[in-house]
């Protein structure tokens, strides 16, 4: 065999591996299911389905406390998620269990809290959707102290249930739900 | 001295076979945990007896991803500013501070044509004070929630150099962190400033509408906590689900930047011009 057709199978066989180890190389550095629904790992959209769930809903609270269910889903609240003052259902329930203790606000705290949504002095929010108050001139036109916070007179699940109570008893108005 | 002799269950045979099925077991032990069998599970109704299914058609059904479409409504004028969306979707990710997934915006307009917008901490301490920084006579105020608009002809995804962010067949942007190299691009890219670079994990980082949450027939965190149903999301291949409704009759619904062509999934309802 000539030294020219020698040369010409070794540059063959040096394009043949090289493409070999081409395709090798690229298959081991595109990842599984790389392309199946377009130019991304489609192994990724069940990663994020597989993300842990960390808000229950007001259902999976209720379930358990029943006794604030018969007064949340009463009031006027019943459309505020526990979650959003309570903290977490994940924080809370892990495999069936209670873990931990939930933040409950006490005191001034709990003013800040109400006023975050019922503050008349955000013009931003309507008043058709919510009912908002001033302060202090609420605490002064219902004649209580200044002092008051707002959960004195009102249950913070259902905030007319002592307020339609005391209209029962002493007759003055209609009680509203 | 007797040498005693090597008791038979030990010689090289017997030994390489104890050798293999030692590692065959111990490989066997590594992979055991890391399958994705918990996770599948998860995904059935009797796992999940708490929470019952708020989005009809999805759990105990096979979901074929090509079928499937979803919609997200805000309605402006039902927003109170109280921020628990920005609460709930801070808790459901753990967002680092500063940095915010959905975000509530105050706009201000004055008579003069003139529109203040604020957003102190992303709205997740709710609006407590009226802005002080401003002087004007207050013509219209209201508040915006924010988050990802779910283009269909995303900016974000044609500038990912990596793959690391697509659309999937059924409407939703994604990430995967795994790929993701934390160029920035697509931040730069988002004409709605929805994604951000997580400053613990360097990749970048955006709303997802809850897809987790959405697959297992749940709403999204922001929508379940929404106290005055500001936030509605929905299927629209469910002709009973309320976006559907809405879509379909006869609202005034905008899109954000529409001249921008990216086509979002998020519709606003009484949405003024000047919100952008």
């Amino acid at each position: 065999m000539s030294n020219y057709a020698l040369r010409l199978i070794a540059v063959a066989t040096t394009l043949v591996v090289a493409t070999g180890i081409g395709f090798v190389v690229k298959a081991q550095l595109i990842p599984d299911s790389f392309g199946k629904y377009g130019h991304y790992r489609a192994n990724a959209i069940d990663e994020e389905v597989q993300r842990p769930i960390r808000h229950g809903t007001n259902t999976s609270c209720l379930k358990c406390h029943t006794y604030e269910a018969a007064i949340h889903l009463k009031g006027r609240h019943n459309t505020i998620s526990c979650e959003f003052c309570h903290g977490t259902y994940a924080d809370h329930v892990s495999n069936g269990k209670k873990s931990g203790t939930l933040p409950v606000k006490k005191n001034t705290e709990i003013s800040t809290l109400c006023l975050r949504c019922h503050n008349t002095e955000i013009k931003a929010r309507s008043q058709a959707v919510i009912k908002t108050v001033a302060m202090p001139q609420h605490l002064e036109s219902q004649e209580v102290k200044l002092t008051h916070t707002c959960n004195q007179c009102h249950h913070v699940h259902a905030p007319l249930k002592y307020i339609n109570r005391a209209k029962q008893i002493t007759g003055l108005t209609e009680a509203e739900s | 001295m007797k040498i005693e002799q090597a008791p038979p269950q030990l010689n090289r045979r017997a030994f390489i076979k104890k050798v293999l099925k030692g590692s065959v077991t111990g490989s066997l032990l590594l992979i055991y945990p890391m399958g994705g069998g918990d996770a599948l599970d998860m995904l059935q109704p009797s796992t999940m007896p708490d929470m019952p299914e708020q989005i009809p058609g999805i759990r105990g059904k096979a979901y074929n991803i090509h079928e499937r479409k979803f919609a997200f409504i805000v309605d402006i004028t039902r927003c109170i500013g109280c921020g628990s969306c920005c609460v709930a979707d801070k808790r459901e990710y753990n967002v680092p501070d500063g940095y915010y997934r959905t975000w509530v915006e105050r706009y201000i307009k004055d008579f003069d044509d003139q529109v203040y917008v604020d957003c102190p901490n992303g709205g997740l301490d709710g609006y407590q004070k009226p802005r002080e920084d401003i002087d004007v006579q207050v013509r219209d105020t209201f508040f915006v929630p924010k988050l990802c608009n779910m283009c269909k002809e995303t900016p974000c995804t044609q500038v990912c150099p990596v793959g690391a962010t697509f659309t999937t067949p059924d409407g939703f942007v994604l990430m995967d962190s795994d790929r993701c190299v934390g160029c920035g691009y697509c931040i730069q890219a988002c004409p709605y400033s929805s994604r951000f670079l997580n400053p613990v994990t360097h990749t970048a980082e955006k709303c997802t509408w809850c897809y987790h949450r959405v697959r297992k027939g749940l709403l999204p965190a922001c929508v379940e906590v929404c106290p005055t149903g500001a936030r509605k999301f929905g299927s629209l291949k469910d002709e009973t689900s309320e976006v559907y409704k809405i879509l379909k009759g006869p609202g005034v619904l905008t899109v954000l930047k529409e001249a921008m062509g990216t086509w979002p999934a998020l519709y606003y309802l009484g949405a003024r011009l000047e919100v952008i």
